[in-house]
């Protein structure tokens, strides 16, 4: 238990260690950090100015108001902020796969999956984080709800499982590197536009649909499920209390992934 | 002079070609988007006739003009123009007798030929199985949509144009492309159509290019501009075609000289 525990704190610290390379690496080119950072920020408030045009004409969207669709909005973006800022090296997996790069990382005496996951840093995540963080923020207060201590605490645990699916689910789909072996893998890049249902409650979609976002990529447990939760939607209250396992089911899969493919790898013929 | 950017085209449209599976899984973004746009506004159309002077018809019509628009020069075509200003392939362009603009240009138009086909193969699928889905109303209006949708092209191409241009001052080509995307987005009506904005934001819009390319196609096809308003919108659009272009090639002028080029 002991040795588990100590393997932990140091993929921590070296992760902690990593990342901070990687930011001062990307603060170096800073017209590129703020025109990420201010174009995230920008593709989300456009978002938010077309459900305010909508939502100027009509009062709600199958049961939902305004603030409420902006919460589910906004955890899509939020979760997405913290996975591009701490974990944007999902997205350079197929990279190292394709040219071989991997075996250096297989040679090191660190977890394979935190060198992968601290490969790169995306600075477009603080936009994300900001602007989503705000938009959550605006959202509660507009809405009169009772806040007790374990709702809060409950409140944190669905945050803290919206990223571990979000990044679970890039880590997966990213790994499909390990067989389609092909530079312009499309695999990730549309797993990860499935995303695009998540933004709005999934009650407005054919039953097909509802299954794709909340049984098969689960993205749903990321806003639209919190969002019944903390706004005690009737009836959908204690689905919420499957996020967790979800994240942990989501996490377990994408090291499972990853693991099989790894057995497989061959490098590159170099 | 011709022939040299016919067969910059068609090596582009023979790359597209070998590249199609992922062109395609690619598109699937878009068509992902769409889908999400569509039942939103089924739900909004549940309880409703009217929004803005669109009906649910209406509105079905539009998200198909919209979803085509957004399939025509894709991530692709944008990423290559960027790319090659980012990892300084620009210098070997500028040594060759053409002209960097209108090369760009033959690139774009044979990869969208491809494009083109596989979204018309797209989009007459969904108007046969799906046939609650209105068509312009005459041959001539089918004749003008076309015209303005070829136009909106264009339009998008002096856009997209531009915007890479600036990766001369910046080194990455991502920030740009999403800040050109949020706004396009926005301006031209692909996100929702121009009569839901609020008037003065309107009013702004209409004034910009940005509008010729979803706004203007979708206005004639459905049946909205007609007689001499075909007319005024095809002029407007070749207006912003053609001030676009130049824009491009003054923007051009200054950027060139950023060309900075790693030793080796």
């Amino acid at each position: 238990m002991r040795l588990i525990l100590r393997a932990w704190r140091r993929n921590a610290y070296l992760y902690r260690r990593i990342m901070g390379q990687n930011l001062r690496a990307a603060l170096e080119y800073q017209s590129d950090f703020l025109l990420s950072v201010g174009s995230a920020m920008l593709t989300q408030v456009l978002g938010l100015v077309f459900l305010g045009v909508v939502f100027s004409r009509i009062p709600t969207i199958n049961g939902w108001g305004f603030w409420q669709i902006v919460f589910i909005y906004a955890s899509i973006f939020l979760t997405e902020g913290f996975a591009s800022l701490f974990f944007e090296g999902t997205w350079r997996i197929g990279y190292f796969v394709n040219h071989g790069e991997l075996d250096r990382i297989l040679l090191r005496p660190l977890s394979p999956a935190v060198q992968l996951l601290s490969s790169a840093i995306g600075m477009n995540g603080i936009g994300n984080l900001l602007v989503g963080g705000v938009m959550i923020g605006e959202s509660l207060t507009h809405v009169h709800m009772v806040w007790t201590p374990g709702k809060i605490l409950f409140s944190v645990i669905l945050l803290l499982s919206g990223i571990v699916i979000r990044t679970s689910i890039n880590f997966a789909s990213n790994c499909s590197a390990f067989w389609v072996k092909n530079a312009g893998n499309a695999v990730p890049f549309m797993v990860h536009s499935i995303s695009e249902f998540a933004k709005y409650p999934l009650t407005i979609y054919a039953p097909a649909l509802q299954a794709l976002v909340g049984i098969v990529v689960p993205y749903a447990f990321i806003g639209y499920v919190p969002a019944g939760y903390v706004f005690s939607t009737s009836g959908m209250a204690w689905i919420a209390v499957l996020c967790p396992l979800v994240a942990l089911y989501c996490a377990a899969v994408a090291g499972l992934i990853l693991r099989t493919g790894l057995r497989q790898y061959e490098s590159t013929g170099n | 002079m011709k022939a040299k950017y016919l067969s910059l085209a068609s090596r582009s449209m023979q790359n597209s070609l070998a590249y199609r599976v992922s062109f395609i899984v690619n598109m699937s973004a878009s068509v992902f988007y769409i889908l999400a746009m569509f039942f939103l506004w089924r739900a909004i159309y549940a309880h409703r006739t009217s929004l803005a002077g669109y009906s649910w018809n209406d509105m079905k019509a539009y998200l198909l003009v919209s979803f085509l628009s957004s399939t025509m020069l894709s991530w692709y075509s944008e990423s290559r123009m960027s790319s090659r200003i980012l990892d300084g392939s620009v210098a070997m362009e500028l040594l060759k007798p053409i002209d960097f603009q209108a090369a760009r240009l033959a690139e774009t138009a044979g990869t969208t030929v491809f494009e083109g086909g596989v979204s018309a193969v797209l989009v007459t699928i969904v108007l046969i199985v799906y046939a609650g889905v209105m068509t312009p109303h005459s041959p001539a209006a089918w004749i003008a949509f076309i015209l303005s949708f070829a136009v909106s092209v264009l339009i998008k191409f002096g856009v997209v144009y531009i915007s890479s241009l600036f990766c001369f001052w910046t080194s990455s080509g991502f920030g740009v492309a999403w800040a050109r995307a949020a706004i396009t987005n926005l301006l031209s009506g692909a996100l929702i159509p121009l009569a839901f904005f609020p008037p003065w934001l309107r009013a702004t819009a209409y004034f910009l290019p940005f509008q010729g390319i979803v706004n203007a196609p979708a206005s004639i096809y459905l049946g909205q501009a007609t007689g001499a308003a075909v007319w005024g919108t095809l002029l407007v659009q070749v207006f912003w075609c053609v001030v676009l272009w130049f824009l491009g090639r003054f923007v051009w002028r200054f950027a060139v000289r950023k060309v900075t080029i790693f030793g080796g």
